[in-house]
């Protein structure tokens, strides 16, 4: 069939609500990062995670490991939502679809052949069963690659730090002319515990964040968004719920003459080889194929004609198989970490196990962390407690007034504790390394960390003694001991102590090794 | 020149290009913090004049409703207010001392230091209170300053210490500017009469100011002692805060003898008796309803152990002090003037 058909001719214009695609994408992309942005010390009213709470992907992890929060209703109707616009979410909001589709190609045919394609085309299934196997044995890492964790993470390590330092420079070059300086003191004033830190943002795993998203866009080049296409496992979940949905793509066979503009144009590679059926598991409803149909064959209908991958029984067995054994094996020990005393979880953290298998890695704690203490777990919670949060005191400290972490934890993974709540509860214990300590070791004061101890009647107590000095001086000087029983591990002392680089007080975790 | 040998000098040039300018936007990010290494030497401004008679004659002054009182032949060295109103208390020991006239002119640059070393509410008296330091603000306008600065260098991160503390809310209302200390402001300064601190880096806002206000609280400290104005000065002192707490006492004088803010006020609303600098819970505190003002920080500060039932002697770094005729510490020969307000 000739492309020159004569209904060809006929311009054609679109209706209906996917015209503002684009509008719809960008508006969540902007929402999306307003919010993050907005989620710092203090936290407003305004629910600045609506984004992973309204997750389907970590609410059904969180629901089956038994959290269940308020906001994981809006997740019950994001999953139900592909039974009648199809995948939607992927075509209209998801901000990391938007990214990929602004950012790299979007549609057409890639460098694949039709075969490679073909097998690609199973892939979110495994994807899916691979999930499946983890979520039985209580492992949360496939969260990892959750698409709005994923850029909540990557926003939060790269974005951010990136805009405090510029931010920072942009001060410093103002500061040099005389007449800016109050201005440039306004704005660091305003973006002061926003923007800017009081020491410029660090993160952990910076690098690998940095690949993982860079190799998500790259994939593009291979196959047009072929992370949301193959790999994505909020995706894949969509499209599950899509493959029984009453409303699709209905194509009208008699009107069809065959030209494939709808496959060409179909981001999601979702039409079928003979054009009139279409993979609901994949359809994103954003119909650039009726857009592109010169003969208006294409609509949204009742009934569609499906066509979807389904796997063997054979293949779905072996799948299910390899993936309970990754699980099986994942949860007694083949990346885990047993014993780190260095590992301290955020306060409100729940036992590790359960950490393990809420947490989405989504690092919106890290975000909202005002000291920047809370960091990203790189191998000390083992393989699969990558990007989990933990306290680094080398960099920061819980602050006495700050219990924001619990607050926007969209999994639950850490609780929410009211600040007289996270007042008491003990995350570690510090212990003074009198080899190092100054009043111990060097015999001079200090009292850095009985000063900055903030639980009532002080975790420090200072030791009046009179000794002989390694120089063989009579001195008589205050020297800092731990009490174990006020002490809870907020990591004050170990941060502002003036021992270099390693400080002299250290704080370790104070859980039960599993 | 062949095109293949070309191509392959064109790349190791871009390569080193690119090399060098990264290299340049490394040391671009982190230029601001090797621009205030180099020791400068800056002087401090002058004291508070002693006779506030002088200057109301101008006319200017008697803007102030202070000023209009009949003016004292001498203003005491230290006034000592009682009452129920931190403000009121504010307000009334700087007119005993003379009036905010004798110490802010007309057109005036007015930075004041309160205590906020860390985020806790003003219950737990950790943290200069917030009422008072308004006032303070309130009677630098009236004064007719040009701009009233409020800072300090907390441990925790500023917005929330400067928040918690209520301290940010009190100045907003009085339009008085918080200013958040950043990298940029502190620069090395050289002391010239330190024994052990030859140079620091200090918040550089003070020495371009006409006035500095120190508004310290009252509070115990583990090493010092007893924290008040002169040890509320070591929050102007930048670097790593863990390294100036080695002879301490002498540290304090040090600094003491380059930074002599004009007026020293002494909020001692509340009295954090134990557990200070940072308290612990509203068990720690005692209401002091007392507001102590002088110009010298020496006398100030030996008459505030007195509101801890302690001697002046029983410091350190005020023997120290004396010894190196910073200051009295002798309250016999100091005059000390008390009212209620």
């Amino acid at each position: 069939v000739s492309p020159k058909h004569p209904a060809a001719a006929r311009a054609r214009p679109t209706r209906g609500i996917h015209r503002f695609r684009r509008v719809f994408q960008v508006s969540f992309l902007v929402l999306f990062f307003v919010l993050l942005t907005l989620t710092v010390w203090p936290l407003g009213s305004v629910f600045l995670g609506v984004f992973l709470g309204a997750d389907p992907l970590i609410a059904i992890n969180s629901a089956v490991n038994g959290v269940w929060l308020w906001p994981m209703a809006f997740a019950v109707g994001m999953l139900l939502l592909p039974l009648v616009a199809g995948r939607a979410f992927c075509g209209y909001v998801c901000p990391t679809g938007s990214i990929i589709e602004f950012a790299t190609p979007s549609t057409g045919p890639g460098r694949l052949s039709p075969k490679a394609r073909g097998r690609l085309r199973a892939l979110p299934t495994f994807v899916l069963i691979g999930c499946l196997g983890l979520i039985l044995f209580a492992n949360g890492a496939y969260l990892f690659f959750d698409p709005l964790a994923t850029l909540t993470r990557t926003a939060t390590t790269l974005v951010y730090p990136a805009l405090d330092r510029f931010v920072r420079l942009a001060g410093d070059v103002a500061y040099l002319a005389a007449p800016l300086r109050p201005v440039t003191d306004f704005v660091t004033g305003a973006l002061e515990g926003r923007l800017l830190f009081p020491d410029p943002l660090v993160y952990g795993f910076q690098v690998g964040v940095l690949a993982m998203f860079a190799t998500m866009l790259a994939l593009s080049w291979i196959e047009p968004r072929m992370w949301c296409r193959d790999l994505c496992p909020l995706g894949a979940l969509l499209g599950l719920v899509g493959r029984v949905g009453p409303v699709g793509r209905v194509v009208d066979s008699d009107a069809c003459i065959s030209c494939a503009k709808c496959a060409r144009a179909c981001p999601m590679n979702a039409v079928s080889e003979d054009f009139l059926r279409t993979d609901a598991s994949r359809c994103q409803s954003c119909y650039a194929c009726a857009d592109v149909c010169p003969v208006d064959a294409v609509h949204l209908g009742t009934k569609p004609a499906r066509w979807s991958y389904t796997p063997s029984r054979r293949a779905a067995l072996v799948a299910g198989g390899a993936a309970a054994a990754v699980g099986f094996f994942s949860f007694t020990g083949l990346a885990r970490a047993t014993k780190n005393a260095n590992l301290i979880r955020p306060p409100g953290g729940r036992p590790e196990t359960d950490m393990l298998a809420l947490c989405s890695r989504c690092g919106q704690c890290m975000k909202v962390c005002p000291t920047n203490v809370l960091q990203p777990a790189v191998a000390e919670a083992g393989l699969e407690g990558l990007f989990t949060p933990h306290m680094d005191y080398a960099v920061g400290f819980c602050d006495w007034s700050c219990n924001e972490c619990g607050k926007v934890c969209p999994t639950g993974a850490i609780r929410r504790l009211t600040l007289p709540a996270k007042r008491t509860t003990v995350i570690g214990r510090a212990h003074i390394d009198r080899n190092r300590c100054i009043p111990w070791a060097d015999a001079q004061t200090c009292l850095v960390c009985q000063e900055l101890c903030p639980v009532p009647d002080k975790a420090i107590s200072i030791l009046e003694e009179t000794f002989t000095a390694p120089d063989g001086r009579r001195v008589t000087l205050g020297r800092p001991q731990v009490v174990a029983s006020r002490c809870i591990g907020c990591g004050v002392c170990e941060n502002n102590c003036p021992v270099a680089n390693m400080a002299a007080i250290r704080v370790y975790t104070t859980r039960p090794a599993s | 020149l062949e095109r293949r040998e070309f191509c392959r000098y064109l790349g190791v040039c871009t390569l080193a290009a690119c090399t060098g300018g990264l290299s340049g936007c490394a040391r671009a990010l982190e230029w601001s913090q090797s621009q205030h290494t180099r020791v400068v030497t800056r002087t401090f401004g002058a004291p508070a004049p002693s006779a506030p008679s002088e200057e109301t004659s101008s006319g200017e002054a008697s803007r102030s409703a202070e000023a209009t009182e009949p003016a004292r032949p001498k203003p005491p060295d230290i006034a000592v207010v009682k009452g129920d109103d931190p403000a009121a208390n504010t307000r009334l020991a700087v007119s005993m001392l003379g009036g905010m006239e004798r110490f802010v002119k007309r057109g005036a640059r007015v930075v004041i230091k309160p205590n906020m070393l860390t985020a806790r509410e003003p219950e737990l008296g950790v943290t200069t209170n917030p009422r008072a330091v308004a006032e303070v603000v309130k009677m630098c306008w009236q004064a007719g300053a040009r701009s009233v600065t409020v800072f300090d260098r907390p441990t925790a991160p500023a917005r929330q210490v400067y928040t918690v503390s209520g301290i940010a809310a009190a100045v907003d209302r009085m339009d008085g500017r918080m200013k958040v200390l950043t990298q940029r402001d502190f620069e090395s300064i050289k002391i010239p009469e330190g024994r052990v601190l030859s140079s620091w880096p200090m918040v550089a806002d003070i020495f371009d100011a006409d006035v500095m206000i120190n508004m310290p609280c009252a509070k115990t400290h583990g090493l010092a002692v007893l924290t008040m104005s002169m040890k509320n000065l070591m929050g102007i002192l930048g670097g790593t805060r863990g390294l100036v707490h080695q002879q301490f006492d002498q540290k304090i004088v040090d600094v003491n003898t380059l930074v002599k803010p004009q007026l020293v006020i002494l909020d001692a609303y509340r009295i954090l008796f134990r557990n200070g600098p940072t308290g612990g819970g509203p068990q720690d505190v005692r209401m002091g309803r007392t507001c102590v003002a002088g110009t010298s920080q020496v006398a100030v500060d030996a008459y505030g152990t007195t509101l801890f039932g302690m001697k002046p002697a029983d410091l350190d770094y005020l023997k120290l002090a004396a010894a190196q005729g910073l200051g009295t510490i002798d309250l016999s020969k100091l005059r000390i003037e008390k009212r209620s307000a």
